[in-house]
């Protein structure tokens, strides 16, 4: 189980983690952090926590696929089929009428699932109302005793277990009332297909470029020191470096990832370095080479 | 610490035999998490919290209720199923940042992983609703859109629209109103998931990942987020012929809504090649005016003023009386040439824009005035009136004597003031050939006249050949103006010239129009209303735009300020460019 590769599923070139089993170890066992950017069902109208899915930068996904702790998923376009289907063509052969078997299957799975639902629902909530019944069955006694006092009756008792087997015949549990699951994740057997972080395709365009291979090499090279990373626009670099996880600190530093060979302009530097000092974080200019040395150097704002 | 650790136990002992109601619970949540049937996961609320709560108390019988609580969530981690919805916990954020704070007292500093389990499974999960309480919708891929199967909720304020008949949402509202929980999305019969419907309803064809980020950012905050329409734009044209109501009655009504991008910039092409010969034919002749609301009412009372000029000239005779006249007639005055030459557009172009029910001409204001002879005025027309007051005959003698006839007293300031006026500004009443002239004709060819002899005066040099004086005097006003006219830079509006660069406008477009949320309780989808700002969505990595792309923004959403939202990752940043004018010394 331990050894069972993470899917990272694909969208429009970003990678999202849709399993929160996942998310908590790619967390906790990976040390990569990504981010949340779903709305949280439960407190949907702010920004301040959001819920799954988890979108990873795309040297996160790609290092998870290299230490082979993940795997990177597109869905299969079955949608060529399906629109076939929506057109009304029954004459379309063989293929798609197999594949509204599966469907018509999957429907009657799925409506019998919502009657077992419903069942199981009703008893125990036909429980609940009797455990009720039963812990208010001292007051309700004593309450139509007194009725009965106060009408002059006397005769009594015969009508209270008739009472307790009504509960069954007259409860009446409303289908509205019955509870269901907005699932997060797509079920397990839809189609899926492996994609190869190596090659650039529309789904994985990043593989192949300069910008993203450097950065790649930085990553993983501060990652494998130990740190924790996270993306860094918010203070104009390419990574915010961590000591530990970042709940618990502050960004020590601002990984500025530059092209070995490019000259940098002095403004950008001076810029970067006045933001660092300003923030009381360090500034690292880092490079890689090919053969996936690093290069750091830090700026420091002297007050001379 | 202590309860998150128990936490953990919690969720990390086998099942028990389903004896126990918890235990029961978790095999069953089990069973239905394997496959499909993952979406119908039954449990009775209340029932399960009281389960998870026994099931904590068998382990730690000193157990306090936050701490059943929380074992309760880590239960939902394990089972992948949140069980409390309408009974989560109140302090909910409380028990987070207890549990936080506990842990991270005595924890050691590196690893953090009891704090976060617990703040995790607080936060991570799907989540049961009651499904009386969504609304069921349906997606319908060929038209891009979803279709309501059951009556729409509160959101439908706000949100979606009619289409034969059908309530309708737009892909991006209906992935938002399934990540709330308010809705439940069915394709071909069965229920999509979350991720489901982020793969097959955004894309980018509807809305991209990343739009779909800044969308559901925005409405997490509580604005009113609509698609940006180009045609609900008025271009500057179209609003100085005040073709507004023209534009709402014919645009608006028939399809409420564009939906397709590509629909829309069909419209829009063909909205500019209409509105293009358009502009060079008549712009040049209305250019000069601020509205046409004004222009309106000075045409047709131009009759009006007329009349009452030519019965007040001849009253004039005091000097007395005619300083003070002069001043309210000199504005009428100025007036008139502008009216006068636009009388043949008007007639033409607005005919159709007219407003006004009352015509002008017909309706004679009684003069009330101490000079006027005439003191018996007659019965209003009745179609004046509204419809509960009765006209009479009134002589206004009577009324007349009641009026204050006095001399009105200035203060000393105001005499100045009007002393000053006096001096250096000078009546048009008070030349001598002017009020000769009877007829407007007449006016204008005497200023022409005057004009070819001022002209007549110069020397031949100048002017009519290249070498022309630097500044114009008759065109100088202040000093100010006279600065300008002289100044080599030029400052310029950012707007200046946008008319043109038309020919990329693909490169960028406005994703959004964005309306603050106060403004939801009097929400109307139909007529929205001045957005309060457009949103441009980018991705981080790209180039800041250029002067020439931030012109073309600006020029299609007219005078509402356009947002850029940066998208980093996740982390969603806003920026806008603002026009900027450099203060000038205005006593220079």
């Amino acid at each position: 189980m331990e050894n069972a590769l993470i899917p990272i599923h694909l969208l429009q070139g970003t990678a999202l983690v849709w399993n929160m089993e996942d998310v908590r170890k790619i967390r906790q066992c990976h040390r990569l952090v990504g981010s949340l950017v779903g709305s949280l069902p439960r407190k949907p109208r702010q920004n301040a926590r959001l819920g799954l899915p988890l979108q990873l930068l795309p040297e996160e996904a790609r290092l998870l696929a290299e230490i082979r702790a993940a795997v990177l998923l597109r869905t299969v376009e079955h949608e060529k089929a399906a629109g076939g289907q929506d057109e009304g063509c029954d004459s379309e052969g063989s293929s798609s009428q197999g594949v509204e078997e599966v469907l018509l299957s999957e429907v009657a799975v799925y409506k019998q699932a919502l009657n077992e639902s419903y069942e199981e629902q009703w008893q125990l909530a036909l429980q609940e109302k009797r455990s009720l019944l039963e812990s208010l069955s001292e007051q309700i006694a004593q309450g139509r005793a007194r009725r009965r006092h106060e009408r002059g009756e006397q005769t009594g008792d015969p009508n209270q277990p008739a009472n307790r087997e009504d509960v069954k015949e007259n409860f009446h549990f409303p289908q509205e009332a019955m509870m269901v699951q907005l699932p997060t994740a797509r079920p397990a057997h839809s189609l899926t297909e492996v994609v190869d972080w190596q090659h650039p395709s529309p789904d994985w365009p990043h593989a192949g470029q300069l910008v993203h291979e450097i950065r790649y090499q930085v990553f993983r090279d501060l990652w494998e020191k130990g740190f924790f990373l996270t993306s860094g626009g918010k203070f104009g670099g390419d990574f915010l470096v961590y000591p530990g996880d970042p709940m618990r600190f502050h960004a020590h530093y601002i990984a500025l990832c530059t092209v070995p060979d490019e000259t940098l302009q002095l403004c950008d530097i001076v810029a970067a370095g006045r933001l660092g000092s300003n923030v009381k974080k360090t500034v690292l200019l880092c490079s890689a080479k090919q053969d996936g040395t690093v290069t750091y150097m830090s700026l420091q704002w002297a007050g001379l | 610490m202590a309860s998150s650790c128990l936490g953990s136990k919690a969720q990390h002992q086998p099942p028990p035999p389903p004896r126990s109601a918890a235990g029961r619970l978790e095999t069953l949540l089990q069973q239905r998490l394997a496959g499909r049937t993952e979406s119908c996961c039954q449990i009775q609320p209340r029932r399960a919290i009281g389960a998870a709560r026994t099931h904590a108390g068998r382990e730690l019988p000193c157990a306090s209720p936050a701490v059943a609580q929380l074992s309760c969530t880590v239960l939902e981690l394990g089972t992948a199923a949140s069980l409390s919805v309408h009974m989560a916990p109140k302090n909910f954020f409380q028990i987070i940042l207890k549990s936080r704070t506990k842990s991270c007292a005595c924890a050691e500093r590196r690893s953090g992983s009891c704090c976060q389990r617990s703040v995790w499974s607080a936060f991570l999960g799907a989540i049961l609703f009651c499904s009386g309480n969504l609304v069921k919708a349906e997606w319908k891929p060929r038209e891009g859109l979803v279709e309501l199967r059951s009556p729409a909720g509160k959101f439908w304020q706000t949100m979606g629209f009619t289409e034969q008949g059908k309530q309708c949402l737009l892909p991006e509202e209906a992935v938002y109103m399934l990540e709330c929980g308010s809705i439940q999305l069915f394709y071909r019969e069965l229920p999509l998931s979350i991720q489901e419907a982020y793969e097959r309803l955004l894309s980018h064809k509807t809305v991209t990942l990343l739009q779909y980020q800044v969308y559901s950012h925005l409405k997490r905050l509580g604005y009113i987020v609509m698609r940006f329409n180009p045609c609900s734009v008025l271009s500057p044209y179209e609003r100085q012929l005040n073709l507004e109501s023209h534009h709402q009655s014919s645009g608006r009504l028939n399809h409420k809504r564009k939906r397709s991008s590509s629909s829309r910039s069909k419209n829009r092409e063909e909205n500019q090649t209409k509105r293009i010969p358009a502009n060079d034919e008549i712009c040049g002749r209305v250019a000069n005016n601020d509205g046409s609301q004004s222009q309106l009412t000075s045409e047709q009372n131009s009759d009006w003023t007329k009349k009452e000029s030519e019965e007040q000239c001849p009253t004039n005779e005091e000097e007395q009386t005619q300083d003070r006249s002069c001043a309210k007639l000199s504005p009428k005055v100025r007036d008139r040439p502008q009216s006068r030459t636009e009388d043949h557009i008007s007639s033409k172009s607005f005919k159709t824009v007219e407003r006004s029910k009352w015509d002008f001409v017909k309706i004679a204001f009684p003069n009330c005035a101490f000079d006027c002879s005439q003191t018996l005025y007659p019965k209003p027309y009745k179609d004046l009136l509204p419809e509960n007051i009765a006209g009479q005959e009134l002589d206004v003698s009577y009324w007349r004597l009641r009026v204050n006839q006095q001399r009105e007293k200035l203060s000393r300031r105001e005499r100045e003031q009007l002393e000053r006026e006096c001096r250096y500004k000078k009546s048009v009443n008070a030349d001598r050939a002017v009020r000769q002239c009877c007829s407007w004709q007449e006016y204008k060819q005497l200023l022409e006249q005057r004009n070819q002899q001022r002209r007549s005066k110069r020397p031949p040099h100048l002017w009519n050949d290249v070498i022309s004086p630097l500044v114009q005097s008759e065109k100088v006003s202040s000093s100010a103006s006279l600065l300008e006219q002289i100044s080599i830079l030029r400052s310029s509006h950012i707007l200046d010239g946008a008319a043109r660069p038309q020919e990329n406008t693909e490169v960028m477009k406005i994703d959004f129009d964005v309306y603050q949320a106060d403004a939801a309780a009097n929400f109307k989808k139909s007529s929205p209303g001045k957005p309060y700002v457009r949103m441009c969505v980018r991705r981080f990595e790209e180039q800041v735009p250029d002067l020439r792309a931030v012109k073309q923004l600006t020029y299609q959403s007219e005078d509402v300020p356009v947002v850029f939202a940066l998208v980093d990752n996740g982390d969603i940043a806003f920026y806008a460019f603002k026009d900027f004018k450099l203060p000038t010394d205005m006593y220079h």
